[in-house]
């Protein structure tokens, strides 16, 4: 059961685990910022009209916002 | 008595700043660090006979900087010979993000800077659903760690105390990954470094500040001969480290949550709502519009007040002659002129630094990234355009922290075109000349033409956005990441200090250039070339026999000033302005608010010979009204100020960059003169254009 979706692809309230990214080409402020494999996160919040998406780290429910272009390079398995 | 440096390093949002300011207890100052322009803040104190020399550095997450300011840190702590390289390191972290701080604390420690770990807002330690093993965690840092509270100043003089103490030894923790271990050996002989984590900071930073050019062009030909990539060897340390402490924290720190949402969910439901969110905002843009101009304006009265009173003290306290007139006539006002906006402004920075206080700026630039992306501009870019309502001048310098070169630039560029307080003095005086008094629906024809001035600037400042998206190239790619901190009641302290920073910078910068254009001014006003100024009196009295003595003082003053050097520049620069509408005399207030647009009506004042005008008084404006409504044109016959020129100078003044403050702070900030001429000569030309247009049309 291997489906790579993008964060993305989530709908509010829906949750996963950061699997990898599609691209290399992704800030290293990304990776400082959280978003690294094995990573539970929660998506909180879309802003309408293509914004940024907010999503909450389980672990430690701290809430990191991310444009939806960036987003789509974060591949994730739901939970 | 022994003389210590503390650095304090912290990721944002972990209350450094409240930090430092208990520990200095306000006794700081705002400098430059050397060679650039970073803002530094650093404090002095004294304790237990030791003085302490604390500096509180910018946030950052990592020693990788990804924007401007964050470059300092590395830059220091990098560099042993750094004048500010600290005894001691004080890296700050909070409950919920404990491992991220832990991360730039080993990074600190591995460059071989002594430091110490510090837990601040213990006090949500609980509130947070932490659950921490002191012991454990202070045995995997290898330091004693320090809980505190700077809101209530718990723990604060234990951490002190800990200044003097020599840093617990340290191994280093970060394991160089063994395919690089030999070129790191290499830069380690070749640059002479003690350390494997420096040499490998030589590779994995975009840029060594405190190298010479000769050793980094060495060092980039190591890195290319190797195909050394900075970034992948930055995203290699990332996801190494991460690895290492998920592993090591897992039965040192936990998090439970009792399953209910907490506060800042719950606010945010309503703040971020696709809906709401935005109806919010915009209540709160009302509000502060609301505040800058109705609620300062006892404040502006009461300043005016204190300048007309000490003008008129140093009037009758200076002997008469040259200097009395200088300072009673040129200085004081000129400083007047700037003091004035000073309550517009600090009510400015009172509302931005509480949005920022509480956390609310995140979510603002959450909301708005989406409708700034497509003018090439970031969400980010919010906090310089709402700014540059009051002054483009600080607004300018809080882009700062856009970490996109080219999104910076672009909101440096435009940032301008917003209508700040300087602008607003010269819309009313224009408005009231040549915008009918009359209603319409009940609104006043009159604050619609206001109004319309304000989108103006909005729309100045978006349009050129989208032109000069198209022009300037983007060395990176843009991107947005940020953190949305939780909610809390602003720190006083910190907004207090915010606030009298911001609005006495503003002062003291804009203040000198005033300073220096009133007295130019009056010199140009004074003096004058040949016959007609210096027998200026004879020529009217001759003329006017009958005048009475007042009348004839002004006509004299208004003849003096057409032939002094400012009003031969005036006539000199007539063909240029003649196109758009003007006359010589507009074009000596254009002239003279090429310094700054809140010359204009003094200048006009002089040039209309009516003494000093306040523009807040009904009776003085009226009479430098009615005196500018009969003003006729002498190139035209018309009146000088009807509706086609009265709106050709108020788009003028809408679009042109009028502000040596402005200039100088772009050139600073963009550290081009390139783009700072570009910026100029593009709105100045784009008002010119723009104005002719509009008088052409109307006239």
């Amino acid at each position: 059961m291997i489906e790579n979706y993008s964060l993305k692809d989530l709908k509010i309230g829906e949750q996963a685990v950061v699997t990898g990214f599609s691209t290399e080409d992704i800030p290293a402020k990304f990776y400082e910022m959280g978003f690294i494999p094995g990573t539970s996160l929660l998506v909180k919040n879309k802003a309408p009209f293509g914004g940024p998406i907010c999503i909450s780290i389980i672990s430690n429910k701290s809430v990191l916002a991310l444009r939806r272009n960036e987003a789509d390079k974060i591949l994730i398995t739901k939970k | 008595m022994n003389h210590y440096k503390i650095a304090l390093i912290g990721n944002p949002n972990v209350g450094k700043t409240s930090l430092f300011n208990k520990l200095t207890n306000l006794r700081q100052k705002v400098g430059n660090y050397p060679g650039v322009t970073v803002e530094k803040r650093e404090g002095k104190i004294e304790r237990n006979g030791n003085k302490f020399q604390i500096t509180d550095f910018p946030g950052t997450y990592t020693i990788y900087p990804s924007s401007l300011d964050e470059e300092i840190v590395f830059k220091t702590l990098g560099d042993k010979t750094n004048s500010h390289y600290p005894n001691l390191a004080v890296v700050i972290g909070e409950p919920s993000n404990l491992k991220r701080s832990i991360l730039l604390y080993q990074q600190v420690r591995d460059l071989d800077v002594p430091a110490i770990f510090v837990i601040n807002m213990k006090d949500e330690i609980k509130s947070k659903g932490l659950n921490i093993d002191l012991k454990k965690l202070e045995d995997f840092l290898q330091t004693k760690i320090y809980l505190t509270n700077a809101r209530t100043s718990e723990g604060i003089d234990e951490l002190v105390e800990a200044f003097t103490k020599d840093a617990t030894p340290y191994n280093r923790h970060y394991e160089i990954p063994k395919e690089y271990l030999s070129i790191v050996e290499k830069i380690k002989n070749e640059f002479n470094l003690k350390s494997d984590y420096l040499a490998w900071q030589y590779l994995s930073q975009k840029e060594v500040p405190f190298e010479s050019k000769e050793n980094l062009s060495k060092l980039d030909t190591i890195k290319k001969e190797n195909s050394i990539v900075s970034k992948r060897l930055q995203v290699k340390e990332a996801l190494d480290r991460n690895k290492i402490l998920e592993e090591k924290l897992n039965d040192i720190i936990s998090y439970n949550f009792d399953g209910n949402e907490t506060l800042t969910d719950k606010i945010d439901k309503t703040l971020i709502h696709p809906v709401f969110g935005y109806i919010i905002f915009l209540g709160i843009l009302l509000l502060i519009f609301q505040a800058v101009y109705a609620w300062s304006a006892p404040l502006m009265t009461m300043v005016e007040d204190l300048f007309g009173w000490i003008d008129e003290k140093a009037i009758s306290l200076i002997p008469e002659g040259p200097i009395n007139e200088i300072i009673g006539g040129a200085i004081i006002p000129g400083i007047e002129g700037i003091a004035v906006f000073v309550p517009q402004i600090a009510i400015l920075f009172l509302f931005i630094s509480i949005m920022e206080e509480t956390g609310y700026m995140s979510r603002v630039v959450y909301l708005m990234d989406r409708w700034l992306k497509p003018f090439g501009l970031s969400g980010k870019s919010v906090v310089p355009l709402i700014s540059g309502v009051a002054c483009a001048v600080p607004a300018i310098m809080s882009a700062r922290n856009i970490e996109n070169d080219k999104e910076r630039l672009l909101t440096i560029l435009v940032t301008p075109f917003m209508t700040c307080s300087a602008r607003l003095p010269i819309y009313i005086v224009l408005i009231a000349l040549v915008i009918p008094d009359e209603h319409i629906f009940g609104l006043s024809y009159q604050a619609l033409a206001l109004f319309v001035m304000y989108i103006l600037g909005v729309l100045g400042a978006l349009g050129s956005a989208i032109l000069l998206d198209l022009i300037i190239k983007a060395k990176h790619k843009s991107y947005l990441i940020l953190e949305m901190p939780t909610y809390k009641l602003p720190d006083w302290k910190n907004v207090g200090i915010n606030v009298w920073e911001k609005t006495l910078g503003f002062l003291v910068d804009a203040g000198k250039i005033i300073f220096a254009i009133s007295i130019i001014l009056w010199v140009l006003g004074t003096f004058g070339p040949g016959e007609q100024f210096r027998n200026a009196e004879e020529i009217v009295t001759a003329h006017h026999p009958k005048m009475n003595e007042e009348d004839l003082a002004n006509e004299i003053a208004s003849y003096k000033l057409e032939h002094s050097y400012l009003g031969r520049l005036g006539s000199v620069i007539e063909p240029v302005v003649e196109p758009l509408g003007y006359d010589w005399k507009m074009g000596i207030g254009l002239i003279s608010s090429f310094a700054a647009r809140e010359v204009f009506v003094g200048t006009m004042s002089t040039v209309y010979s009516l003494g000093e005008v306040d523009v807040e008084d009904n009776g003085q404006k009226d009479r430098l009204l009615h005196r500018m409504k009969n003003e006729i044109n002498q190139n035209t016959g018309e009146p000088a100020y009807n509706l086609a020129t009265g709106v050709s100078l108020l788009l003028f003044y809408a679009f042109a960059m009028q502000c040596m403050s402005t200039i100088a702070i772009v050139k600073r900030e963009t550290n081009s003169w390139k783009w700072t001429l570009i910026q100029t000569g593009f709105m100045t030309g784009l008002a010119y254009v723009v104005a002719f247009i509009a008088y052409h049309f109307l006239k």
